[in-house]
């Protein structure tokens, strides 16, 4: 039998799908992935069952006794539709340019749809502005925001959120290297391929309009100086990556570049 | 019974059906090429007319007011004359309405590409030509509704209800739509602004689909499917209730459009249920049109032009769940202002609409010249051409809408966005905007064989402008209403059907726009907001006529992920003097609302010249222009009068003195550039454009938690 061989191969591919999915390996995880591929494979077990029958019973049960007569009774309980071969009995006297009209009733199906459809939408009325009981927008966003703070805390109490009180240039290449990239994707348009300046001030010399050193950068790149132009960068960039940036910056010192801006603001040296 | 003898008037439906196929040629072509422009700027040829933010406009007109338009037109004509079984009733009407149609079409052609814009979707053309829009319409609907009540069939077919439907609802949308004060010849204002404005204008643009390519386009399924395919409609009843459900619930959808912007929360449920609601009533045209092919489906096989019409039906089946589904509020926020809301769009208008369009023409072009398709093959090359560009043009544009919008999303573990810069979420989703455009270019293919085909046809075949019929005249006779007759008793009376229609979907847009309007709690007032300065007026209509509003939005909605990108969430209260709204509806570049004071000027300034000075692969082209253009300050007079009249509270006589303002305002931008190192005259546009943005979402910034 041909659909004897097609359940062998099926078989053994779900044999073969349960042990990829490390059915015998233990944890929490694993039990989970059993669970999954185990409802996975029931679903398709049940169908294949129903799909043998379908196919069965048009091989064998030409009359549809056994397995159709059930299917198209509920296929007709869902259409409640007039037969073709009976259609006459439905056709109405309407004619217009040679277009005539059936009189089928309304699907139940279509009818359980539309006002199926009716009552969600009178029951969502309700929830949202009748008992008040699902979120508005303004709701939705403070709760969002609020969750997103609290996770911010655990983060700054954990210590991993440098600020620029905490922060310290680094010399590491990996974070020179991202520092450089982000430069280029961000900075470059207004400072310069080279740090020398365009419409921003030049980077590269020792006199800094905000301050120079490490914890001055990080602090005009996280808040900005909107007045002219400088950008707050915080809701972009996370504190390593400012760093990771200032650090960059850090190493055009005394570079200039060919056609750096002149320089402008006060000159820093450490001490300040 | 004596019958009578007249003649069908075939002229008219002939002009329609040629003019259907050359604008629809001209309207996919700029289409086409606003596709390519997203990822190679360079194909404007650095002409100003030729900017994606004016074509885009010309191109949505052109497919649907004078492609899907003249093909309305043309089968109205056509059936319309057969079901009543009557000549229309006037000629010169019909003529009038040609050739006034298509004069529209032309004037839009050409003041789109100028810039003379509204900015409000499919509503975009000008005053004068909104009038004229208006005259021919009503001439139209006077035709359309005369021969009905002069028809000699004692019925209207279900087809004509389509029509009275379209004819009703169109009158009122383009009316109160377009309700605007002049401030120039091709300038106006609308009087609604903020809130209320973009209300009004998605309510129309809503209704625009749902009675312009979507009940017209039912009604000729009605007539031309059922005549393809030699089958009785399916069920009388479900026409019944499916057209009076779908003109009564699709009226109150419009709101889906502007889910989590600043529009009131009740208007936003609202649009939600009833979109939600419209799934069964739009399935019943699905269902009436697949179903009465029953008996059918063995020539579906070899009949090009039913396999047409089964794809639009199924193309209209599918975009009509996809478009409820989209209304969900959780799913909104992940597809709005993406690519995604275009491949819906071109899964009804090219599967629909199109597929339709080109199933009816096949079957009609053939019967009016009394002979058989030039080439069914053809017909057969075109079928699935088209059917595979549509699949080429919508899966891409879902692809890109979904991730470029988790990428919007996406935070890193430090609770930072993780793609801060927006243009590299444009440039992640380059190649479906490249597969898009393979789509776009198949589906034009099919129409080009199209043309061929149907002129070779008619070649071979002769036209008759008048077709010759015959049919009893129509006796009048009493009858009363009764009980299971009352739909049978209201087919025979169009007035009244037609009052009754009217009176149905006027009920929806009432109940949101008028609490809207007069409800003070629904747009609460910001002390702070203020009107715009004659400078920043006159950037914000260059902003409206470069198009801006095409690709860029101005309404941050409340959810982290965008406040973290653009700053605080948009307020109602912050639009009451935008006249016209300008929230867009797409966000090919970023939002702009908070765009103020977050660049320098010389950044925009440089950033107009040439914006991959500024963002390296931007696809955003250049404004040179901007830079030389003098702004034509002799018309702020007129502008801030047109403002006053609709409530904009500028003083007494500030007109006089608007100009010295605006000259000081300039300077001072100028200087500033100067400062930077720009030397920049101060009375070019690019001023006043930058005057504009460094004010957006200004105003209350200070109340900034």
């Amino acid at each position: 039998m041909k659909i004897n061989k097609y359940f062998f191969y099926i078989a053994t591919a779900l044999l073969l799908f349960s042990f990829h999915t490390q059915l015998f390996a233990a944890g929490d995880d694993a039990l989970d992935n059993v669970m999954k591929t185990m409802l996975i494979a029931t679903i398709i077990v049940i169908g294949i069952v129903l799909w043998l029958a379908v196919i069965y019973s048009e091989k064998n049960d030409i009359d549809g006794q056994t397995f159709k007569a059930p299917l198209i009774k509920f296929r007709q309980w869902l259409t409640k539709s007039t037969p073709v071969e009976r259609e006459q009995e439905i056709l109405l006297s309407h004619d217009y340019d040679g277009i005539k009209e059936l009189d089928n009733r309304i699907p139940p199906w279509f009818s359980a749809l539309f006002y199926g459809t009716i009552i969600w939408g009178i029951i969502y009325l309700m929830v949202f502005h009748v008992f008040d009981s699902g979120s508005v927008q303004e709701k939705e966003y403070l709760a969002e925001v609020q969750q997103a703070n609290f996770e911010k805390q655990i983060l700054i109490k954990s210590g991993v959120f440098i600020n620029e009180e905490t922060v310290t240039a680094s010399n590491d290449p990996a974070v020179l290297n991202e520092g450089k990239e982000i430069y280029t994707k961000n900075c470059l348009a207004c400072h310069g391929q080279d740090g020398g300046g365009l419409v921003g001030p030049n980077l590269t010399d020792e006199f800094w309009i905000h301050g120079g050193g490490i914890k001055n950068i990080f602090k005009v790149i996280k808040y900005g100086v909107p007045q002219k132009g400088m950008i707050s960068w915080q809701t972009q960039l996370d504190p390593n990556k400012m760093k990771a940036v200032g650090s960059y910056i850090l190493t055009f010192q005394g570079t200039k570049p060919a056609n750096g801006k002149q320089p402008e603001g006060e000159k820093w040296t450490e001490s300040n | 019974m004596q019958v009578e003898k007249f003649s069908y008037d075939n002229l008219v439906v002939k002009q329609f059906a040629i003019a259907t196929l050359f604008w629809g040629v001209i309207g996919m072509l700029v289409g086409l090429t606003i596709a390519l422009q997203l990822y190679i700027p360079e194909l404007n040829f650095g002409i100003p007319y030729l900017t994606f933010g004016r074509l885009r406009p010309l191109h949505t007109n052109a497919v649907i007011f004078a492609f899907v338009g003249n093909m309305i037109f043309a089968g109205i004509y056509y059936s319309v004359q057969r079901v009543c079984k009557t000549r229309m009733i006037s000629d010169f009407l019909s003529k009038f309405h040609f050739w006034g149609w298509q004069f529209i079409i032309v004037a839009a052609a050409i003041t789109l590409p100028l810039g003379f814009t509204t900015s409000k979707e499919y509503a975009e053309l000008e005053w004068p030509i909104d009038i004229m829009i208006a005259v021919v319409w009503l001439a139209f609907g006077y035709n359309l509704i005369a021969t009905i009540v002069k028809r000699r069939e004692k019925h209207m077919y279900v087809a004509l209800w389509f029509y009275i439907a379209t004819f009703v609802t169109i009158t009122v949308l383009h009316v109160v739509n377009s309700l605007e004060i002049p401030a120039g010849i091709l300038k106006s204002y609308p009087i609604f602004a903020g809130v209320q404005d973009a209300l009004v204008q998605w309510w129309y643009a809503h209704n625009a689909v749902a009675f312009f390519l979507t009940t017209p386009f039912l009604g000729l399924m009605y007539y031309f499917l059922p005549k393809a395919a030699n089958r009785p409609v399916y069920s009388y009843r479900l026409s019944i209730l499916h057209f009076w459900a779908l003109i009564f619930l699709y009226i109150w959808a419009g709101p889906h459009h502007l889910l989590y912007t600043a529009l009131p929360d009740w208007a936003q449920s609202l649009g939600t249920v009833f979109s939600i609601m419209l799934i069964a009533p739009s399935w019943g045209g699905m269902l009436n049109g697949l179903l009465t092919l029953r008996g059918a489906w063995d020539r579906v096989r070899d009949n090009p032009i039913l396999k047409f019409m089964v794809v639009a039906v199924t193309a209209y089946g599918m975009s009509t769940f996809e478009g409820p589904m989209l209304s969900l509020k959780s799913v909104n926020a992940i597809t709005h202002y993406t690519d995604w809301t275009i491949g819906h769009a071109h899964l009804g208008a090219l599967g629909w609409n199109g597929l339709l369009t080109f199933g009816i023409l096949y079957w009609l072009i053939p019967v009016m010249w009394k002979t058989e398709l030039y080439s069914k093959k053809l017909a057969n090359v075109h079928f699935w051409i088209s059917t595979l560009g549509i699949v080429f043009y919508s899966i891409p544009l879902y692809w890109a809408g979904l991730t470029q919008s988790l990428m919007w999303k996406q935070f890193t573990e430090l609770g930072v966005l993780q793609y801060p810069n927006f243009l590299e979420t444009v440039l992640q989703i380059i190649p479906m905007y490249i597969l898009r455009s393979v789509g776009g270019f198949l589906f034009i293919a099919g129409i080009f064989l199209c043309v061929y085909n149907l002129v070779k046809t008619a070649k071979k075949g002769s036209f008759e402008k008048n077709e010759e019929a015959e049919a009893a005249p129509l006796i009048k006779e009493a009858d009363k209403l009764k009980r299971g007759m009352i739909h049978r008793w209201l087919e025979k009376r169009p007035i009244k059907f037609a009052l009754l229609a009217t009176v149905v979907i006027l009920i929806g847009g009432l109940v949101e726009l008028i609490p809207t309007y007069l409800v003070k709690s629904n747009i609460p007032t910001i002390e702070s907001v203020k009107p715009y300065t004659p400078l920043e007026l006159h950037g914000r209509d260059i902003y409206i006529r470069e198009g801006c509003n095409t690709c860029h939005s101005q309404m941050v909605r409340p959810f982290r992920s965008e406040t973290e990108r653009y700053g605080e969430y948009s307020k109602a209260g912050e639009f009451v003097y935008d006249h016209p709204f300008l929230w867009g509806s797409k966000r090919t570049g970023p939002d702009l609302h908070r765009q103020g004071g977050k660049y320098s000027n010389v950044w925009h300034y440089l950033h107009f010249e040439d914006p991959r000075q500024m963002s390296p692969g931007s696809i955003m082209p250049p404004y040179p222009w901007l830079l030389t253009n003098s702004l034509d300050t002799s018309s702020t007079s007129a502008k801030i009068n047109a403002m006053r009249t609709i409530g904009v509270p500028y003083g007494e006589e500030y007109e006089n003195f608007a100009n010295k303002d605006l000259m000081n305002q300039a300077n001072a931008i100028a200087d500033d550039l100067l400062n930077n190192g720009i030397p920049a005259d101060p009375d070019k546009d690019v001023i006043a454009l930058i005057a504009y943005l460094q004010r957006l979402g200004t105003d209350i910034k200070g109340n900034k938690k």
